[in-house]
Order: structure tokens, then C-alpha cells, then sequence
């Protein structure tokens, strides 16, 4: 048995180490396999840093842009900041401003009250300037008439004296027994005209001055215009004042109130009398142009003009350039008054060295009323 | 006044022209009447004929009855004129009584009054013209006589030397 002993232990020895070197083996395996395992995670930590300092990368961005937010806010802030303070400001002035509001509205309040007592008085006053003004339209027919008077009275007195005589060559004739009845009938009827032409003055200066509703009506202004020359013609006639009227063809008719209308006639007339008085070459023109639903009238003097600057003043009441006791001042302005309401418009120019121009504009009437014209 | 008349009415009314002049007729014996519208028309028939008066209203277009007054002192002065003026116009009378007017009629007319002044008017111009013939008559006469005085006066003038001695 020693054989067998030694095989035996032979055989544990060859055990024991087959034994340890599977052991070892398998260690070695798990050596391998911790190493592999370890790689991989070596692989797995280097693509993680990578993965990492990508991360810090896009972080070093963010920041950046962090950082600029953060300074524009900062600038943001600092701008709504003044912002506020202003609007703090304006906040107090605002409260001022309503304080002040406040005391305005109260004030505002009596100014109402006020306004309300105006409003009543002004209406008061108004029926009153009503008033004054149709005594003013009166009182200024009175002083048109009142200019005339001295015209109209040697007017008068030339039919009277007339009179007088044809009836004292008739009283003769009968006396000294002429038996040629004709002679005396012919004197009686001489006598007749020159009452007739005395009635005619004094019944139109009677319709002139008379205080009558002023009505509307179709009016010729053919007729106004020689009606008033009627009333004048005597004294243009005597300071050698040479009168021409072109109305042209057509007669125009206008809507309004006749006497007004020859008063204004007789107004600018008079005025035009005593503008050419010291003029070498002593002339009024009148004509009129119809055309565009309106008449123009122009009246032109070889006069000696208005000084520049008074053409707006002379329109104004009792602004005269005559001598004291030579005009009332109310003539132009009534006249203006007249073709306003009229619904007219009347101007004057004055030409350096040339008479002065007055130019009347008057709405024409509708086309059916021009055949009932008078 | 046996003569008859001569009167010229000057004024712009023709109605006058008519009447004044049947009046004049009427209630003066031999007159003869002329008028003239104007005062230009007036001096022509002056220019011709020697009226015994002229009548004329101041108040006229053109040349007035002051204006016509002046001319006919200038051409005529031996006419006496007339002036008709109306009621109440003093300033004119004064004016044309200073121009030499011989009257003023008012208007309206008295028919009386203004024959009557017409009638003055015309026989103090008679009477004045009377008067000049027989102071010209007279002066001739006077001239006449001087000169037979001299001539009777001369003889012992003729020689001076003699009369001192």
C-alpha cells in the first residue's frame, strides 16, 4: 500500500489543486467579468462627463443670457421706477387739479346763476333795442324828410305862387268883363295843373313819412328809383347836378317795401347831391344790371370821394363828415339797415381821386311774382 | 307914361313864363312882355334890345339870377332889374340889393305889389333917363356958351404986353 497511499494522496493533491485552480478560475472569470463590467462603466462614466460638460457648456449660455435679463431688468426696473415717481407726481397734481375742479364747479355754478338773471335781462334788453330800432326806422324817415324839406318847401312854393297868379289873371279877366270865356277857363285850368302838381308832392311826402306796418310786397325798382327822383329832381335840377339813369331793357323786381327802398334812393342821393356840390363836373350815375336771381344797382357821383379808411365808418350811425348842422350821420347807416333786411347787401368804393361808388345788391323776386309788380 | 313898355321876365318855370306875363298885361296898359327860361337866353335878348326893366328869379340851374344880375350891371347899366326871390330867402335880397337890384318880389307874387314896384322901377329909369338927356343937353349948352365967351373974350387977350403996360 504505499503505492496507494501515494496514489491517494497523489489523487488529493491533484483534487486539491484542480480544486484551487478552478477556484481560481474562477476568480480569474470573476476578475474578467468585474473588469468588463468595470469598463462599461468606465464607457458609461466618460460619455456622462461628456454628456456633462455639454451640460456645463449650455449652462455657461444660459447664464450668460441670464446675466443679460438680468441687466435689462435692472434697467426695467430703474425705468418703472421714474416711472412710478413720475406717476406719483402726476397723481398729486391730479388731486390738485380735482381740488381746483371742484372750486371751479362751484364757481361754475353761481356763474349759471348769474348767467340765467344775463340771459333774462338780455331778452328784456332786446325787446327794448326792438323797440328802438323800428322808432330808429321811423325817427331816420323823419331826418330823410327833414333833409328834403328845404327842396321840398321851394318845390311847394313854386305851384302855389303859380296859383296865386293864374287865378289873380282870372279874377282880373272876369272884372275887367272880358267876355273871351276860354281866356279865363284857360287860366282857371293852368291853375289846376299846378295844384295837381302840388298835390303829388305833398301826398307822396305824406306817404313817405307815414308810420305804416312795413309790408313786402313785389316792388319795381324802376318805379322806386324815379319816385325818389321825383322828390329830388327840383333840387339837383337847381345846383346844375346832371342826372342818368340806365336801368337797361328789363324792369327788375325785387320783394320788398317801396317807401323803404326810395328812401334808400333818396338817402344816397342826397348824399351824392352834397358830394358833387364843389365839383367842376357835377354828375350821378345810376344803372342797373339784372342777372343770377339778383339785381345790382350802382350809383356813382363825380364828387370828391371818401378819404381812404372811412369806407367801413360811414355805414356807422351818426358818423358824418358834413359840418354840425349839415347832416344827421343816420342817413348811410338806415340805408345800410334797409338792404340788410332786404336781405341785400350794399358797399361803396372810392377810388383815390374819383367819386365815390355805392354798389346795391338785391335778391330778385321769384319768377312768379314778377307779373304782380304794380 | 304914354310910351309903351318894354319888360323881360327871366325864370325857369315855364308855368311862370305864362302867368306873370298875362298879369302884366292885364293890369298894365302898353307893356310888352318878353321872357327868357334861362339866363344865357336873357342875355342874348339884351344884346339886342334896350327893355325898360328886367324881372328875374335868383334860384335857376346854369347861371343864377345874382350871376345874370352882375352881367346886366356890366352891359346895361341903366336897366333896372328886378329880382323874384322865395319866402324867407333875406340873405339872397341883401346879396342882390348889394348887386344893384332895383327891387325884390317875394314869391308867391302879390300882383299889386309887384306892378306897382315894376311900375317905380320903370319911371325912376324914365325919370333918370330924362334927367341924363337934359344934363347932356345942358352940358352942351354950357360948352356952347364957353366957347362964345372966349371967342368974345379973346380980342383984349390977343395981346398981353398991352394989358400989363
Amino acid at each position: 500500500m504505499p503505492e496507494t497511499a501515494t496514489e491517494q494522496r497523489q489523487g488529493a493533491a491533484e483534487d486539491r489543486l484542480r480544486a484551487h485552480v478552478e477556484t481560481l478560475e474562477r476568480r480569474l472569470r470573476k476578475r474578467d467579468e468585474q473588469r468588463r463590467a468595470m469598463l462599461h462603466i468606465m464607457g458609461d462614466l466618460s460619455e456622462f462627463n461628456k454628456r456633462l460638460a455639454n451640460q456645463r457648456k449650455a449652462m455657461l449660455h444660459v447664464l450668460a443670457d441670464y446675466e443679460k435679463d438680468r441687466r435689462r431688468l435692472a434697467r426695467q426696473t430703474e425705468r418703472l421706477d421714474s416711472s412710478r415717481r413720475a406717476l406719483l407726481h402726476i397723481l398729486q397734481d391730479s388731486h390738485q387739479d380735482k381740488l381746483r375742479l371742484e372750486a371751479s364747479r362751484k364757481a361754475m355754478i353761481h356763474i349759471m346763476g348769474d348767467l340765467r338773471e344775463t340771459t333774462a335781462e338780455m331778452q328784456r334788453r332786446e325787446q327794448e333795442l326792438r323797440d328802438k330800432q323800428e322808432q330808429l326806422v321811423q325817427a331816420g324817415k323823419l331826418a330823410t324828410l327833414g333833409e328834403l324839406t328845404t327842396g321840398v318847401a321851394h318845390e311847394l312854393n313854386n305851384p302855389l305862387n303859380n296859383i296865386g297868379l293864374f287865378v289873380g289873371n282870372a279874377v282880373d279877366l272876369i272884372e275887367l268883363a272880358v267876355t273871351e270865356k276860354e281866356q279865363i277857363v284857360g287860366e282857371l285850368h293852368h291853375a289846376m295843373q299846378q295844384v295837381s302838381k302840388a298835390t303829388e308832392i305833398i301826398s307822396h311826402l305824406r306817404t313817405f313819412g307815414r308810420a305804416a306796418p312795413v309790408s313786402r310786397e313785389p316792388t319795381s325798382l324802376r318805379e322806386v328809383i324815379e319816385r325818389a327822383l321825383s322828390l329830388m329832381r327840383e333840387q339837383l335840377r337847381l345846383r346844375d347836378i346832371e342826372v342818368t339813369v340806365d336801368l337797361g331793357a328789363e324792369d327788375p323786381v325785387v320783394v320788398g317795401n317801396a317807401i323803404q327802398l326810395e328812401q334808400v334812393f333818396i338817402n344816397l342821393l342826397t348824399n351824392a347831391r352834397d358830394a358833387v356840390a364843389e365839383s367842376p363836373r357835377k354828375q350821378i350815375r345810376i344803372s342797373a344790371a339784372a342777372g343770377g336771381g339778383a339785381v345790382e344797382v350802382t350809383l356813382v357821383d363825380s364828387g370828391h370821394g371818401i378819404p381812404p379808411g372811412l369806407e367801413r365808418r360811414i355805414f356807422d350811425p351818426f358818423f358824418t363828415t358834413k359840418q354840425v348842422g349839415k347832416g344827421t350821420g343816420l342817413g348811410l347807416s338806415i340805408t345800410y339797415g334797409i338792404i340788410n333786411e332786404h336781405g341785400g347787401t350794399i358797399s361803396v368804393e372810392s377810388p383815390p381821386g374819383e367819386g365815390a361808388t355805392f354798389l346795391i345788391h338785391l335778391p330778385l323776386a321769384p319768377a312768379d311774382a314778377q307779373e304782380a309788380a304794380p | 307914361m304914354t310910351t309903351t313898355m318894354s319888360v323881360l321876365i327871366v325864370d325857369d318855370d315855364p308855368a311862370l313864363l305864362q302867368a306873370l306875363p298875362q298879369a302884366l298885361r292885364l293890369r298894365m296898359g302898353g307893356v310888352t312882355v318878353e321872357t327868357a327860361d334861362s339866363a344865357a337866353a336873357a342875355l342874348e335878348r339884351i344884346a339886342v334890345q334896350d327893355y325898360d326893366a328886367v324881372v328875374t328869379d335868383i334860384k335857376m340851374p346854369g347861371m343864377d339870377g345874382l350871376a345874370l344880375l352882375a352881367e346886366i350891371r356890366t352891359r346895361r347899366p341903366d336897366t333896372p332889374t328886378l329880382i323874384i326871390t322865395g319866402h324867407g330867402e333875406n340873405e339872397l335880397v341883401v346879396r342882390a340889393l348889394r348887386g344893384g337890384a332895383c327891387d325884390f318880389i317875394q314869391k308867391p307874387i302879390d300882383r299889386g305889389y309887384f306892378v306897382a314896384a315894376l311900375y317905380r322901377a320903370i319911371r325912376a329909369h324914365a325919370v333918370h333917363r330924362k334927367m341924363k338927356e337934359r344934363q347932356l343937353a345942358l352940358e352942351s349948352c354950357a360948352e356952347e356958351l364957353e366957347r362964345l365967351v372966349q371967342k368974345l373974350e379973346r380980342p383984349p387977350r390977343a395981346v398981353p404986353g398991352k394989358a400989363e403996360s
